[in-house]
């Protein structure tokens, strides 16, 4: 049996350990916000939160998240308790088909919560490992720009400094 | 009634619904419905027939006939009806319509979407539903109140008398009673208050949380999981198969042929997808079997070369101007196949009960599904439902029908809800494809830039009858298969021997006014599945086109901005489109290893021009910015155009710069992202969208933008390295 932290509630897997988490999260546990996109690790749609880094879930076996806290796109914020990134997602009408969005945000959460200033840089480079075919990226850019520096309580001025 | 417009001429119905408040459907015209509406109570709410749900505690639901695959579809087509219903489109409730014909697409005579056309079809239909709607929900008024209807006024979902406010649901109950106004007048542009603004997505908050519900997350108690097993070479049947290691893997339920694989049924997706690896297919050859892409291309060209294309439309004597002419360039441009992949794989999930079915996917045909189910299960129509989910995309791939058959047949042979998932392997191995395409152009100018003459030829095969292959069984459910067979051959023949598909040749003169051309065709099919994508014909023809465009001014040593403006005499928008770009690239000033490209192409009724600005570094090409000038009549909603254009670069773009469908002994070649990239954040380039300014009916947005990026690319990298690269995607040499 495989127990870890799921969006805060303890639970226990019993089934194969060798299951990917994705289909654990989506099919066992019934949270489908995380999606499913090519399975290999190329695509960044089932990205979580593993102890809070940003992890591709579709090539990560469930044992590897034994004792451990993985956080969904539910766990991040919920249509009435919104993540600053998922209000600037709408601000900025970031989605088109959507499918992409839940991996995209959770990556790009991943990386606020790590560098709080991230740089244009930055954010090309954190969010390369996800592909949105519908072609959203100048909008997600902004989006994530305009909380970085802002938003967390972090000093916008630093990021002037060091630009 | 004499005196209307064909579009005009739909009537509309109310009808009371207990509880539920006022129901407002249209028929459209061309569609076949005279009676009474079938309108149900469900447990769940509403089972929807028409547009428009007006609940006692004021609550608006819009009922959208349109599928939305991320071209912003429900809030534009909500805006419509908002405007003048006088309801502010962001409080209201989009929900997908069900299946039912008044939601014909009216050009369709289907229910579907696609051919960038939703918003030009329903503008002003859905109008009409609102401004009706609202002329009803005054006339109730006026009686409850005691009022004369044209001393009250409407805001935001309120009837107004002097400083009362009165909602819009207060009157459900009595506009039920009433009969419903007609050719109700419509607002002045002047007068809009939603349609021409920038406004928030509908859906942009579920998807921000994910909480929208797409097709692969249909979730039913005891439901188990589908995967099919394909032939790696499309069409070709299993021999035989060996599935004794694949029926004792883990949570395994079933195995059961089907008619195009093998079926693995088990517990968990995971499971299935498991047990699939172990099962031993042998498949028949057949004659796709020994094709690779280098024949492919060989054999396109040699079919151009042969001459005895079939001729699609001609103006003029071109062969009189080329006789006269004293420069001639004659060029090969070629596109390869390509797949759609879109983000969500495909899937669906049914289930199949005494009392009916019940269908959750996304699809682009909606009344095609559900006829593919009553074909197959022999179920009346009426006891067939589809959910339509939001689509993870479409892009033409989600207008197929494949797996809607694969999960009738799965749902058949088991006594569950099933659902059908397919992996990327499958998405990218087993689709149907954009055809590759061969363009051989010809074309002469004047000193001064004018074409006097051209043709344009192209071979490759064609989309319309494979498509309609597809589509058929579910457009016509119930024409017995050996007759579909027999009119789908008849097609077959006809666009092999005497007509050109239209989409196969579309966009090869149109964007320019041509004095003398001809445009013909070479039917050369392999076997390979083909169907939309994403702007069609256009997507490859305008890579020809405008290519040569430039080669031409190249020749006259002419600018190729004003060579393009000097053959768009009688074409006005795309002339003022052409022109503010040039003005716009004639302004730009960009680092000295930035190279400006141009390109423009009409296509769905709106004209675009794209400028790329690119630089080479180590035969890398890397695009910086794209600026794109479009005319799509009245921007509906402004930031929705933009982003579809936005997306339409990158999607272009990846297709520019990786996108390519290999055969190798008829097999796809590529399987998932590794090899068939599509571009990331870290290589798009910024994209600026200027929209000129229209008051006439808009027309389509989510194509248009995809196909003048290539030659546009193409071009900055001309002159960038001096190399002219004619085959997509580019590489430079
Ligand atoms: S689904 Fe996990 S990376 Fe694509
Ligand atoms: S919004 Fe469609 S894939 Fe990103």
């Amino acid at each position: 049996m495989i127990t870890f932290s799921l969006n805060g509630d303890s639970v226990s897997f019993t089934g194969d350990p060798n299951t990917p988490l994705l289909w654990v999260i989506r099919d066992e546990f019934k949270l489908k916000g995380s999606k499913f996109g090519c399975g290999a690790g190329l695509c960044g749609a089932c990205t979580m939160h593993l102890d809070g880094s940003a992890i591709k879930t579709c090539v990560l076996p469930v044992a590897a998240a034994a004792d451990k806290a993985v956080t969904t796109i539910e766990g991040l914020g919920n249509p009435e308790a919104l993540h600053p990134l998922q209000s600037a997602w709408v601000e900025h009408n970031v989605p088109q088909c959507g499918y992409c969005q839940s991996g995209q945000i959770m990556a790009a959460a991943a990386l606020i919560a790590e560098k709080p200033g991230a740089s244009g840089d930055d954010i090309d480079q954190a969010m390369s490992g996800n592909i949105c075919r519908c072609g959203c990226y100048p909008r997600i850019k902004a989006a994530i720009l305009s909380v970085a520096g802002s938003a967390l309580g972090y000093d916008a001025t630093a990021v002037e400094a060091r630009s | 009634m004499s005196n209307q417009t064909l579009s005009r001429r739909h009537f509309l119905k109310t009808s009371g619904l207990i509880g539920g408040g006022v129901v407002v459907a249209v028929a459209l015209p061309g569609c076949a419905f005279q009676g009474p509406h079938p309108i149900e109570v469900a447990d769940s709410g509403f089972v929807p027939n028409a547009f428009l749900q007006i609940t006692p505690d004021n609550n608006v639901i819009f009922y959208c006939p349109s599928d939305e695959m991320g071209q912003g579809i429900r809030t534009g087509l909500a805006t419509i009806v908002g405007e003048e219903l006088d309801v502010d489109p962001a409080t209201m409730l989009v929900k997908a319509a069900g299946s039912h014909e008044d939601y014909n697409n009216p050009e369709f005579g289907v229910q579907g979407t696609g051919g960038s056309n939703a918003v030009r079809v329903f503008y002003e239909p859905l109008r009409q539903v609102g401004a009706d709607t609202r002329a009803l929900l005054l006339n109730a008024a006026s009686l409850e109140l005691g009022i004369p209807s044209d001393q009250l006024r409407t805001d935001r979902g309120f009837v107004i008398v002097g400083d009362n406010r009165y909602p819009y649901g207060d009157f459900v109950e009595t506009a039920s009673t009433l009969e419903m106004p007609v050719a109700s007048p419509l607002k002045a542009p002047s007068d809009f208050q939603y349609i021409g603004a920038d406004a928030p997505r509908i859906d942009a908050l579920a998807k921000a949380t994910g909480t929208a519900s797409f097709g692969i997350d249909a979730d039913l108690p005891g439901m188990v999981y589908a995967v099919v097993v394909r032939p790696p070479v499309a069409g070709s049947k299993a021999l035989k198969y060996d599935d004794s290691a694949a029926r004792v893997a883990p949570g395994v339920q079933a195995i059961v042929p089907v008619s195009s694989g093998i079926a693995v049924i088990a517990e968990g997706y995971w499971q299935a997808n498991q047990a699939a690896k172990k099962l031993t297919v042998v498949w028949e050859e057949n004659a796709l079997s020994a094709v690779t892409s280098q024949q492919v291309r060989r054999d396109l060209k040699t079919a151009l070369d042969a001459d005895d294309d079939t001729e699609s439309t001609h103006e003029g004597d071109p062969d009189k101007a080329f006789a006269a002419a004293d420069m001639i360039l004659e060029t090969d441009y070629y596109a390869p196949f390509l797949a759609h992949a879109p983000m969500e794989p495909l899937n669906a999930t049914l289930h199949i009960t005494e009392d009916g079915a019940e269908l959750w996917t996304g699809v682009q045909f909606v009344g095609a599904a559900q006829g593919v189910l009553e074909r197959l299960t022999g179920l009346p129509r009426g006891d067939i439902k589809i959910h339509n989910q939001f689509l993870g995309g479409g892009f033409g791939r989600r207008a197929t029908l494949s797996h809607i058959v694969e999960v009738a047949e799965i749902a058949m042979s088991i006594d569950k809800p099933v659902q059908l998932l397919w992996s990327r392997e499958d998405d990218l191995r087993h689709g149907f494809y954009r055809p590759a395409a061969m363009m051989k152009i010809k074309a002469t100018t004047d000193e001064e830039g004018r074409v006097t003459a051209w043709q344009a030829r192209r071979s490759g095969a064609n989309i319309t009858a494979q498509t309609m292959k597809n589509a058929l069984p579910g457009v016509l459910p119930s024409m017995p298969t050996s007759l579909l067979n027999g009119l789908v051959g008849v097609m077959d023949y006809v666009f092999d021997n005497w007509a050109v598909d239209g989409s196969s040749v579309e966009g090869l003169h149109e964007t320019y006014s041509l004095p003398s051309y001809r445009v013909s065709h070479a039917s050369v099919d392999h076997g390979l599945p083909t169907t939309f994508w994403r702007s069609v014909g256009h997507s490859y023809t305008s890579f020809a086109v405008e290519s040569m465009m430039d080669e031409l001014a190249e020749a006259r040593q002419i600018d190729p901005v004003a060579l393009r403006l000097k053959n768009l005499e009688g074409k006005p928008r795309m002339q003022n489109v052409v022109a503010q770009a040039g003005k716009l690239m004639a302004d730009m000033s960009v680092p000295e290893t930035h190279h400006l490209g141009f390109a423009a192409h009409s296509s769905f009724g709106t004209d675009v021009a794209q400028i790329a600005e690119v630089s080479v570094t180590n035969g890398n090409i890397r695009v910086h910015k794209v600026t794109c000038v479009v005319d799509c009549g009245l921007a509906v909603n402004p930031d929705i155009v933009r982003a579809q254009l936005e997306g339409a670069v990158m999607f272009a773009l990846t297709a520019t710069l990786y996108g390519q469908i290999d055969l190798d002994g008829g097999a796809v070649v590529q399987s998932n992202f590794h090899n068939y990239p599509i571009l990331r954040m870290n290589e798009s380039p910024a994209v600026d969208v200027v929209i000129i300014n229209s008051d006439t009916p808009p027309t389509g947005i989510g194509e248009p933008g995809v196909p003048p990026l290539a030659p546009a690319v193409a071009n900055a990298v001309y002159r960038a390295t001096g190399q002219r690269l004619r085959d997509l995607p580019l590489q430079l040499t």
